[in-house]
Protein backbone atom coordinates (compact mmCIF):
# COMPACT_ATOMS: atom_id res chain seq x y z
CA UNK A 1 0.00 0.00 0.00
CA UNK A 2 1.09 3.29 -0.74
CA UNK A 3 1.96 5.20 2.34
CA UNK A 4 1.19 9.02 3.47
CA UNK A 5 5.14 9.61 3.15
CA UNK A 6 5.36 8.33 -0.48
CA UNK A 7 2.40 10.24 -1.18
CA UNK A 8 3.62 13.63 0.39
CA UNK A 9 6.90 12.92 -1.77
CA UNK A 10 5.08 12.11 -5.05
CA UNK A 11 3.65 15.95 -4.53
CA UNK A 12 6.60 17.50 -3.37
CA UNK A 13 8.01 16.10 -6.79
CA UNK A 14 5.60 17.71 -8.98
CA UNK A 15 7.00 20.72 -10.43
CA UNK A 16 3.90 23.36 -10.06
CA UNK A 17 4.50 26.51 -11.97
CA UNK A 18 1.39 28.04 -10.39
CA UNK A 19 -0.35 27.92 -7.04
CA UNK A 20 -3.01 25.79 -6.95
CA UNK A 21 -6.20 25.46 -4.78
CA UNK A 22 -8.01 22.62 -4.50
CA UNK A 23 -11.56 23.00 -2.70
CA UNK A 24 -12.90 20.27 -0.90
CA UNK A 25 -17.05 19.67 0.35
CA UNK A 26 -16.92 17.65 3.35
CA UNK A 27 -16.08 18.74 6.79
CA UNK A 28 -15.13 15.16 6.94
CA UNK A 29 -12.26 16.02 4.73
CA UNK A 30 -11.77 18.98 6.11
CA UNK A 31 -10.98 17.08 9.55
CA UNK A 32 -8.63 14.92 8.36
CA UNK A 33 -7.05 17.46 6.49
CA UNK A 34 -6.39 19.52 9.91
CA UNK A 35 -6.29 17.00 11.88
CA UNK A 36 -3.57 15.50 10.25
CA UNK A 37 -1.49 18.38 9.76
CA UNK A 38 -2.13 18.31 5.91
CA UNK A 39 -1.54 21.61 5.17
CA UNK A 40 1.71 22.35 6.71
CA UNK A 41 3.08 19.05 5.34
CA UNK A 42 2.40 19.91 1.70
CA UNK A 43 4.07 22.48 -0.32
CA UNK A 44 3.36 26.62 0.14
CA UNK A 45 2.03 26.47 -3.42
CA UNK A 46 -0.73 24.26 -2.86
CA UNK A 47 -3.71 26.04 -0.99
CA UNK A 48 -6.63 23.56 0.69
CA UNK A 49 -9.75 25.20 0.67
CA UNK A 50 -12.51 24.21 2.81
CA UNK A 51 -15.59 25.05 0.48
CA UNK A 52 -19.31 23.98 1.60
CA UNK A 53 -19.32 20.63 3.42
CA UNK A 54 -21.69 21.46 6.17
CA UNK A 55 -25.02 21.16 6.33
CA UNK A 56 -25.75 23.04 9.49
CA UNK A 57 -24.05 25.55 8.74
CA UNK A 58 -26.37 26.68 5.35
CA UNK A 59 -29.61 25.41 7.08
CA UNK A 60 -31.67 28.34 7.00
CA UNK A 61 -32.03 29.93 9.68
CA UNK A 62 -35.76 30.48 9.46
CA UNK A 63 -35.81 26.84 8.97
CA UNK A 64 -34.46 27.00 12.63
CA UNK A 65 -36.64 29.42 13.42
CA UNK A 66 -39.70 27.51 12.79
CA UNK A 67 -38.31 24.35 14.92
CA UNK A 68 -37.88 26.52 17.86
CA UNK A 69 -41.46 27.81 17.61
CA UNK A 70 -43.10 24.78 16.80
CA UNK A 71 -41.65 23.41 20.13
CA UNK A 72 -42.11 26.46 21.93
CA UNK A 73 -45.89 27.55 21.01
CA UNK A 74 -46.66 24.53 19.19
CA UNK A 75 -45.47 22.14 22.21
CA UNK A 76 -44.61 19.56 19.72
CA UNK A 77 -42.02 17.15 20.85
CA UNK A 78 -38.61 18.13 18.43
CA UNK A 79 -36.33 16.31 17.86
CA UNK A 80 -33.19 17.13 15.89
CA UNK A 81 -29.27 15.79 15.57
CA UNK A 82 -27.41 17.37 18.02
CA UNK A 83 -24.89 19.81 16.02
CA UNK A 84 -28.34 21.52 15.37
CA UNK A 85 -29.45 22.37 18.66
CA UNK A 86 -26.86 25.64 19.19
CA UNK A 87 -27.10 27.25 15.92
CA UNK A 88 -28.21 30.82 16.76
CA UNK A 89 -30.98 32.13 14.83
CA UNK A 90 -31.03 36.26 14.89
CA UNK A 91 -33.68 37.85 17.90
CA UNK A 92 -33.55 40.93 20.19
CA UNK A 93 -30.94 40.28 23.21
CA UNK A 94 -32.84 37.92 25.65
CA UNK A 95 -34.90 36.09 23.43
CA UNK A 96 -34.56 32.76 22.85
CA UNK A 97 -32.15 32.46 20.48
CA UNK A 98 -31.79 28.58 19.87
CA UNK A 99 -33.17 24.95 20.03
CA UNK A 100 -31.33 24.51 23.26
CA UNK A 101 -32.17 28.04 24.81
CA UNK A 102 -35.62 26.80 23.87
CA UNK A 103 -34.92 23.30 25.57
CA UNK A 104 -33.66 25.49 28.73
CA UNK A 105 -37.17 27.58 28.25
CA UNK A 106 -39.50 24.38 29.12
CA UNK A 107 -39.62 23.12 25.67
CA UNK A 108 -39.37 19.45 24.74
CA UNK A 109 -36.39 19.45 22.25
CA UNK A 110 -34.37 16.03 22.04
CA UNK A 111 -31.07 15.28 20.11
CA UNK A 112 -30.79 12.21 18.14
CA UNK A 113 -28.17 10.06 16.45
CA UNK A 114 -30.66 8.23 14.09
CA UNK A 115 -33.98 8.83 12.25
CA UNK A 116 -34.98 5.68 13.66
CA UNK A 117 -34.97 6.78 16.82
CA UNK A 118 -37.32 9.77 15.87
CA UNK A 119 -39.46 6.66 14.93
CA UNK A 120 -38.89 5.32 17.91
CA UNK A 121 -40.09 8.24 20.21
CA UNK A 122 -43.15 9.39 17.91
CA UNK A 123 -44.45 5.43 18.44
CA UNK A 124 -43.57 6.24 22.40
CA UNK A 125 -45.86 9.47 22.52
CA UNK A 126 -48.25 7.92 20.21
CA UNK A 127 -50.54 11.12 21.88
CA UNK A 128 -48.07 14.14 20.98
CA UNK A 129 -46.74 15.27 17.69
CA UNK A 130 -43.41 14.65 16.70
CA UNK A 131 -41.35 16.73 14.70
CA UNK A 132 -37.91 15.65 13.40
CA UNK A 133 -36.01 18.64 11.74
CA UNK A 134 -33.69 16.84 9.67
CA UNK A 135 -30.88 19.04 8.27
CA UNK A 136 -28.41 17.47 6.13
CA UNK A 137 -26.84 16.42 2.47
CA UNK A 138 -27.25 13.28 0.73
CA UNK A 139 -25.61 11.00 2.81
CA UNK A 140 -27.58 12.04 6.03
CA UNK A 141 -30.85 12.67 4.21
CA UNK A 142 -31.17 9.02 2.56
CA UNK A 143 -31.93 7.44 6.03
CA UNK A 144 -34.97 10.14 6.64
CA UNK A 145 -36.33 8.88 2.91
CA UNK A 146 -35.78 5.07 4.01
CA UNK A 147 -37.50 5.93 7.33
CA UNK A 148 -40.28 7.51 5.52
CA UNK A 149 -40.10 4.62 2.76
CA UNK A 150 -40.32 2.42 5.90
CA UNK A 151 -43.46 3.35 7.17
CA UNK A 152 -43.54 6.56 9.71
CA UNK A 153 -45.98 7.00 12.79
CA UNK A 154 -48.96 9.29 12.01
CA UNK A 155 -47.87 11.11 14.81
CA UNK A 156 -44.32 11.94 13.48
CA UNK A 157 -43.13 15.14 11.05
CA UNK A 158 -40.64 16.08 9.17
CA UNK A 159 -39.29 19.49 8.85
CA UNK A 160 -36.65 18.96 6.35
CA UNK A 161 -33.63 20.80 5.20
CA UNK A 162 -31.78 18.85 2.99
CA UNK A 163 -29.96 20.13 0.72
CA UNK A 164 -27.54 18.55 -2.14
CA UNK A 165 -23.71 18.63 -2.19
CA UNK A 166 -22.79 19.33 -6.39
CA UNK A 167 -25.56 21.91 -6.97
CA UNK A 168 -23.32 24.61 -4.32
CA UNK A 169 -19.93 23.11 -6.39
CA UNK A 170 -21.89 24.23 -9.64
CA UNK A 171 -22.78 27.38 -8.39
CA UNK A 172 -19.69 28.28 -7.77
CA UNK A 173 -18.39 26.99 -10.66
CA UNK A 174 -20.71 29.24 -12.80
CA UNK A 175 -19.69 32.33 -11.00
CA UNK A 176 -17.58 34.82 -12.26
CA UNK A 177 -14.30 33.77 -9.88
CA UNK A 178 -15.12 30.16 -8.20
CA UNK A 179 -11.67 30.46 -6.22
CA UNK A 180 -10.60 26.89 -6.93
CA UNK A 181 -8.65 24.97 -9.54
CA UNK A 182 -9.36 21.19 -8.67
CA UNK A 183 -12.29 19.33 -6.64
CA UNK A 184 -11.97 16.50 -4.40
CA UNK A 185 -15.23 15.29 -4.38
CA UNK A 186 -16.51 13.88 -0.89
CA UNK A 187 -16.24 9.72 -0.06
CA UNK A 188 -19.74 9.03 1.19
CA UNK A 189 -21.83 11.54 -0.65
CA UNK A 190 -20.36 9.57 -3.69
CA UNK A 191 -20.65 6.33 -2.00
CA UNK A 192 -24.65 7.14 -1.84
CA UNK A 193 -25.00 8.83 -4.95
CA UNK A 194 -22.26 7.61 -7.01
CA UNK A 195 -18.99 9.25 -8.28
CA UNK A 196 -20.50 9.86 -11.15
CA UNK A 197 -22.46 12.67 -10.39
CA UNK A 198 -19.39 14.60 -9.71
CA UNK A 199 -18.32 14.12 -13.69
CA UNK A 200 -19.52 18.06 -14.39
CA UNK A 201 -16.44 19.86 -12.97
CA UNK A 202 -14.59 17.71 -15.19
CA UNK A 203 -16.84 17.70 -18.02
CA UNK A 204 -18.55 20.66 -18.03
CA UNK A 205 -15.58 23.16 -16.36
CA UNK A 206 -12.38 21.61 -17.32
CA UNK A 207 -11.23 20.80 -13.94
CA UNK A 208 -10.00 18.14 -12.97
CA UNK A 209 -11.26 15.96 -9.62
CA UNK A 210 -10.79 12.78 -7.50
CA UNK A 211 -13.27 11.51 -4.97
CA UNK A 212 -11.53 10.59 -1.56
CA UNK A 213 -11.77 8.99 1.55
CA UNK A 214 -11.32 10.37 5.08
CA UNK A 215 -7.64 8.88 5.89
CA UNK A 216 -4.51 10.80 4.54
CA UNK A 217 -3.25 8.44 2.20
CA UNK A 218 -6.90 8.27 0.26
CA UNK A 219 -6.67 12.68 0.76
CA UNK A 220 -3.40 12.65 -0.62
CA UNK A 221 -4.32 10.04 -3.26
CA UNK A 222 -6.97 12.43 -4.44
CA UNK A 223 -4.11 15.72 -4.11
CA UNK A 224 -1.94 14.02 -5.97
CA UNK A 225 -4.54 12.88 -8.88
CA UNK A 226 -5.52 16.48 -9.20
CA UNK A 227 -2.11 17.91 -9.02
CA UNK A 228 -0.91 15.43 -11.50
CA UNK A 229 -4.21 16.51 -14.16
CA UNK A 230 -3.41 20.10 -13.63
CA UNK A 231 0.65 18.99 -14.60
CA UNK A 232 -0.43 17.07 -17.67
CA UNK A 233 -3.21 18.89 -18.94
CA UNK A 234 -5.31 15.43 -18.81
CA UNK A 235 -8.27 16.15 -17.30
CA UNK A 236 -11.15 12.89 -16.04
CA UNK A 237 -12.74 11.91 -12.90
CA UNK A 238 -10.19 9.90 -10.40
CA UNK A 239 -11.66 8.02 -7.55
CA UNK A 240 -9.42 7.56 -4.64
CA UNK A 241 -12.24 6.04 -2.22
CA UNK A 242 -12.65 3.01 -4.89
CA UNK A 243 -13.56 0.35 -2.01
CA UNK A 244 -16.56 1.82 -0.67
CA UNK A 245 -17.63 4.62 -3.50
CA UNK A 246 -18.83 2.34 -5.61
CA UNK A 247 -20.05 2.73 -9.38
CA UNK A 248 -23.43 4.02 -9.45
CA UNK A 249 -23.45 4.19 -5.19
CA UNK A 250 -26.03 2.77 -3.82
CA UNK A 251 -29.07 2.10 -5.83
CA UNK A 252 -31.44 1.39 -3.60
CA UNK A 253 -30.81 4.46 -1.31
CA UNK A 254 -31.77 6.53 -4.45
CA UNK A 255 -34.68 4.87 -5.12
CA UNK A 256 -35.45 5.76 -1.61
CA UNK A 257 -34.94 9.04 -1.96
CA UNK A 258 -36.38 9.56 -4.93
CA UNK A 259 -39.35 7.76 -3.94
CA UNK A 260 -40.27 9.51 -1.32
CA UNK A 261 -38.60 13.60 -1.58
CA UNK A 262 -38.18 15.48 -4.95
CA UNK A 263 -35.38 17.69 -5.51
CA UNK A 264 -36.30 21.94 -5.33
CA UNK A 265 -34.81 25.19 -5.79
CA UNK A 266 -33.60 25.61 -2.09
CA UNK A 267 -32.33 28.09 0.02
CA UNK A 268 -28.62 28.48 1.69
CA UNK A 269 -28.39 30.32 4.58
CA UNK A 270 -26.00 33.76 3.88
CA UNK A 271 -25.97 32.63 0.45
CA UNK A 272 -29.36 32.84 -1.10
CA UNK A 273 -31.19 30.47 -3.47
CA UNK A 274 -29.38 27.43 -5.16
CA UNK A 275 -31.79 26.08 -7.80
CA UNK A 276 -31.85 22.29 -7.83
CA UNK A 277 -30.33 21.88 -4.39
CA UNK A 278 -32.58 21.08 -2.35
CA UNK A 279 -35.43 17.82 -0.78
CA UNK A 280 -38.81 18.16 -0.07
CA UNK A 281 -41.21 15.58 0.66
CA UNK A 282 -43.32 14.26 -2.48
CA UNK A 283 -47.56 14.55 -2.06
CA UNK A 284 -47.37 11.25 -1.09
CA UNK A 285 -45.67 11.97 1.96
CA UNK A 286 -47.80 15.09 2.95
CA UNK A 287 -49.04 13.45 5.76
CA UNK A 288 -45.33 13.55 7.30
CA UNK A 289 -44.81 17.43 5.80
CA UNK A 290 -43.82 19.64 9.27
CA UNK A 291 -43.88 22.61 6.54
CA UNK A 292 -48.22 21.49 5.52
CA UNK A 293 -49.33 20.42 8.81
CA UNK A 294 -48.48 23.47 11.37
CA UNK A 295 -48.46 27.18 11.37
CA UNK A 296 -45.53 29.08 9.52
CA UNK A 297 -44.27 31.11 12.40
CA UNK A 298 -41.86 32.95 10.07
CA UNK A 299 -43.32 35.98 11.23
CA UNK A 300 -42.63 38.85 8.80
CA UNK A 301 -40.45 41.48 9.27
CA UNK A 302 -38.16 40.20 11.51
CA UNK A 303 -34.97 41.80 11.95
CA UNK A 304 -31.72 40.19 10.09
CA UNK A 305 -34.28 37.11 9.05
CA UNK A 306 -32.62 34.44 7.06
CA UNK A 307 -28.96 35.83 7.77
CA UNK A 308 -26.14 35.19 9.35
CA UNK A 309 -25.43 36.52 12.42
CA UNK A 310 -24.31 40.41 12.52
CA UNK A 311 -20.32 40.60 12.13
CA UNK A 312 -20.23 36.64 11.11
CA UNK A 313 -18.76 35.34 8.09
CA UNK A 314 -19.64 31.95 7.61
CA UNK A 315 -21.58 32.75 4.37
CA UNK A 316 -17.80 33.54 2.72
CA UNK A 317 -16.40 30.84 4.62
CA UNK A 318 -18.66 28.22 3.80
CA UNK A 319 -17.82 29.34 -0.01
CA UNK A 320 -14.16 29.11 0.33
CA UNK A 321 -14.14 32.80 -0.55
CA UNK A 322 -12.55 33.31 3.18
CA UNK A 323 -10.17 31.10 4.95
CA UNK A 324 -12.00 30.46 8.67
CA UNK A 325 -9.57 32.71 10.60
CA UNK A 326 -9.64 35.61 8.46
CA UNK A 327 -13.04 36.07 9.76
CA UNK A 328 -13.61 39.20 11.92
CA UNK A 329 -15.03 37.08 14.82
CA UNK A 330 -13.00 33.78 15.04
CA UNK A 331 -10.86 33.55 18.17
CA UNK A 332 -11.97 36.52 18.86
CA UNK A 333 -15.98 37.10 19.78
CA UNK A 334 -16.44 33.82 18.60
CA UNK A 335 -14.96 30.52 19.58
CA UNK A 336 -16.63 26.71 20.39
CA UNK A 337 -17.48 27.93 23.92
CA UNK A 338 -18.87 30.80 22.78
CA UNK A 339 -19.98 30.31 18.78
CA UNK A 340 -21.48 33.16 17.16
CA UNK A 341 -22.08 31.43 13.42
CA UNK A 342 -22.94 28.53 12.57
CA UNK A 343 -19.39 27.34 11.42
CA UNK A 344 -17.91 27.50 14.79
CA UNK A 345 -20.76 25.25 16.23
CA UNK A 346 -20.90 22.04 14.04
CA UNK A 347 -18.97 19.90 14.08
CA UNK A 348 -18.51 19.66 10.33
CA UNK A 349 -18.09 23.59 10.17
CA UNK A 350 -14.68 25.01 8.93
CA UNK A 351 -14.29 27.38 12.14
CA UNK A 352 -14.89 24.69 14.61
CA UNK A 353 -12.42 22.19 12.92
CA UNK A 354 -9.69 24.52 12.13
CA UNK A 355 -10.23 25.86 16.30
CA UNK A 356 -10.28 22.28 17.36
CA UNK A 357 -6.80 21.75 15.43
CA UNK A 358 -5.11 24.09 17.14
CA UNK A 359 -5.66 27.39 14.98
CA UNK A 360 -6.37 29.95 17.97
CA UNK A 361 -5.15 33.07 16.20
CA UNK A 362 -7.04 35.43 13.65
CA UNK A 363 -5.51 35.79 10.76
CA UNK A 364 -4.65 38.99 8.55
CA UNK A 365 -6.96 38.56 4.91
CA UNK A 366 -4.97 38.39 2.24
CA UNK B 1 -22.08 14.48 9.63
CA UNK B 2 -21.39 12.58 6.68
CA UNK B 3 -19.09 10.51 8.22
CA UNK B 4 -20.04 6.75 8.23
CA UNK B 5 -18.30 4.52 10.50
CA UNK B 6 -17.63 0.98 9.81
CA UNK B 7 -19.19 -2.02 11.67
CA UNK B 8 -19.22 -5.43 12.00
CA UNK B 9 -22.77 -7.75 11.71
CA UNK B 10 -23.07 -9.81 14.55
CA UNK B 11 -27.12 -10.58 14.26
CA UNK B 12 -29.17 -9.99 11.43
CA UNK B 13 -33.32 -10.08 12.10
CA UNK B 14 -35.05 -8.35 9.09
CA UNK B 15 -33.38 -5.55 8.23
CA UNK B 16 -32.73 -4.58 11.32
CA UNK B 17 -28.96 -5.82 12.62
CA UNK B 18 -26.54 -5.75 15.60
CA UNK B 19 -23.66 -4.48 14.89
CA UNK B 20 -20.32 -4.02 16.88
CA UNK B 21 -17.64 -1.15 16.64
CA UNK B 22 -14.57 -1.60 18.39
CA UNK B 23 -16.38 -2.96 21.34
CA UNK B 24 -19.31 -0.64 21.37
CA UNK B 25 -23.22 -2.23 19.75
CA UNK B 26 -25.41 -0.88 18.13
CA UNK B 27 -28.81 -1.45 16.28
CA UNK B 28 -28.26 -0.69 12.46
CA UNK B 29 -30.83 -0.39 9.95
CA UNK B 30 -30.16 -2.54 6.80
CA UNK B 31 -32.89 -0.99 4.25
CA UNK B 32 -31.23 0.89 2.12
CA UNK B 33 -28.86 -2.20 1.60
CA UNK B 34 -32.52 -4.55 1.63
CA UNK B 35 -31.19 -5.33 -2.55
CA UNK B 36 -27.96 -7.26 -1.46
CA UNK B 37 -27.35 -10.21 0.98
CA UNK B 38 -26.26 -9.20 4.09
CA UNK B 39 -24.69 -11.83 6.74
CA UNK B 40 -23.36 -11.78 9.88
CA UNK B 41 -19.37 -11.41 9.87
CA UNK B 42 -19.78 -9.16 7.29
CA UNK B 43 -18.71 -5.12 7.64
CA UNK B 44 -20.94 -2.43 7.03
CA UNK B 45 -20.19 1.54 6.46
CA UNK B 46 -22.86 2.63 8.89
CA UNK B 47 -24.31 6.23 9.06
CA UNK B 48 -27.09 7.69 11.26
CA UNK B 49 -28.04 4.49 12.19
CA UNK B 50 -28.42 3.19 8.46
CA UNK B 51 -25.71 0.93 6.69
CA UNK B 52 -25.06 2.96 3.83
CA UNK B 53 -22.65 0.24 2.06
CA UNK B 54 -21.15 -3.16 2.53
CA UNK B 55 -17.10 -3.00 2.76
CA UNK B 56 -14.06 -5.35 3.12
CA UNK B 57 -12.84 -6.29 6.55
CA UNK B 58 -9.09 -4.50 5.84
CA UNK B 59 -11.36 -1.09 4.85
CA UNK B 60 -13.13 -0.97 8.42
CA UNK B 61 -9.60 -1.67 10.08
CA UNK B 62 -8.19 1.53 8.31
CA UNK B 63 -11.12 3.49 8.99
CA UNK B 64 -11.43 2.90 12.41
CA UNK B 65 -7.61 3.26 12.89
CA UNK B 66 -7.82 6.87 11.66
CA UNK B 67 -11.21 7.49 13.64
CA UNK B 68 -8.89 6.57 16.61
CA UNK B 69 -6.72 9.55 15.86
CA UNK B 70 -9.55 11.94 15.12
CA UNK B 71 -11.00 10.94 18.31
CA UNK B 72 -7.36 11.63 20.34
CA UNK B 73 -6.59 14.80 18.23
CA UNK B 74 -9.85 16.18 18.56
CA UNK B 75 -11.91 14.66 21.36
CA UNK B 76 -15.06 13.52 20.75
CA UNK B 77 -17.22 16.11 19.51
CA UNK B 78 -21.28 16.95 19.42
CA UNK B 79 -22.25 14.79 17.20
CA UNK B 80 -23.24 11.14 17.56
CA UNK B 81 -20.89 8.79 16.29
CA UNK B 82 -23.20 7.02 14.30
Amino acid sequence: MTTARDWLDRIRALKLDRPVKIMNVCGGHERSITSAGLRGALPEAIRLIPGPGCPVCVCPEEDVYQAMQLALQDRVILVAFGDMLRVPVNVPKGEVRSLVEAQAAGADVRPIASPTEARRIALENPDRPVVFFAAGFETTTAPVAAMLAEGAPSNLYILLSGRLTWPAVAMLLESEAPGFDALVAPGHVSTVMGPEEWRFVVEAHGLPAAVAGFTPESLLAAFWSVLRQIGSGARFLDNCYPEVARPGGNKTAQRMLDTTLEVVDANWRGIGVIPKSGYALRPAYAAHDARLHFPDHSAPGRRRAGEMPPGCDCARVVLGKLMPSECRLYGRACTPRTPVGPCMVSDEGACRIWWSGGVREPAKAD
Amino acid sequence: MCLAIPMRVESVEGHLARCQAKGVFRDVSLFMLQDEPVAVGDYVMVHVGYAIQKVAEAEARSAWELYDQLLAANGPGDSPPS
